[in-house]
């Protein structure tokens, strides 16, 4: 039978991290193992135009995909983590990697044929317009 | 998971360290409805090694480049800067805020052979890449094992 020398630090210190892991998984596991959700900022302009903004650094053009449906808008992508450089070259690893998908419900006045979307510095905006007829009317009161 | 030898476990361990900060800077962030006034912020950073350069990865999306701050001071480089609020928005009319805003800093100790005279810092599509090269002669070199036979 060997014998092997109880290091008691390195197995509590093994259990800790395990533990850790698993507990924290949920918010920042693996870059790799689980999807990510970029930071989104939602307003309304003055002119009724709904105005999301989505955090999505270093991603291409065609990764990002954008859909409209029954009112609900959809931001699916990926970032893909560039292949020619080792995961065991790296000493630090924070940023999200692979893929993610975020749904919005929007109030059915917009106008679906007119949303545009424009890709700057990192983050992806979207402009959604609402129809004419749905813009709030000043209503005169009449003083007799 | 299990580490292999007592300096990787450190690392485990100071990398745990580092995302609970994280962890719990992001959900002070959020209980915070003041767009101005957020407190810090941390951008997540990835550093790689690789072919005689250290390559340092920030995300910082939708920053000015004027608004990003870079310092290499002995071996330590920090990364400021200040993300500023949209100010055509009001914050009423904001129906969700998730983005961090205001100032943040961070700082990394470097390996003291960086040549710091070399290094370059790039911002293209919401990322700052700063590449530090390794010092010529601190650079790992093949050695060959003789063998008298």
């Amino acid at each position: 039978m060997a014998i092997v020398r109880w290091e008691p630090a390195r197995e509590l210190a093994g259990m800790e991290i395990d533990r850790l892991n698993r507990m924290f998984s949920e918010f920042y596991g693996d870059p790799f193992s689980r999807g990510w959700v970029p930071a989104v900022d939602v307003y309304e302009t003055d002119e009724h135009e709904v105005v999301l903004k989505a955090e999505l650094p270093e991603m291409r053009r065609e990764d990002i995909h954008l859909t409209f449906e029954n009112g609900v808008l959809t931001l699916k992508g990926e970032r893909k983590f560039e292949e020619e450089t080792k995961r065991e070259n790296f000493q630090r690893m924070e940023r999200r990697y692979g893929s993610f998908s975020r749904s919005f419900t929007l109030p059915n006045t917009v106008d679906a044929s007119r949303i545009s979307a424009a890709y700057k510095d990192g983050v992806l905006t979207i402009r959604l317009p609402q129809r004419e007829e749905a813009k709030p009317k000043q209503i005169a009161v009449n003083v007799e | 998971m299990m580490a292999t030898n007592p300096w990787d476990l450190m690392r485990e361990l100071s990398s745990m360290h580092e995302r609970m900060n994280r962890l719990w800077g992001g959900v002070h962030d959020r209980s915070h409805e003041d767009v101005t006034n957020r407190g810090g912020w941390q951008p997540p950073v990835d550093i790689c090694e690789a072919e005689g350069q250290v390559v340092l990865k920030a995300d910082l999306p939708g920053l000015n480049r004027q608004d990003i701050e870079l310092s290499v001071e002995q071996n330590t480089l920090t990364i400021k800067g200040h993300r500023r609020p949209d100010d055509q928005v009001r914050e009423e009319q904001y129906h969700r805020i998730e983005r961090a805003y205001g100032p943040f800093s961070r700082s990394f100790t470097l390996p003291n052979t960086i040549d710091s005279g070399g290094v370059r810092a790039d911002y293209r599509n919401g990322v700052l890449t700063v590449t530090l090269p390794v010092r010529q002669d601190a650079r790992p070199r093949q050695i060959q094992v003789e063998a008298n036979d």
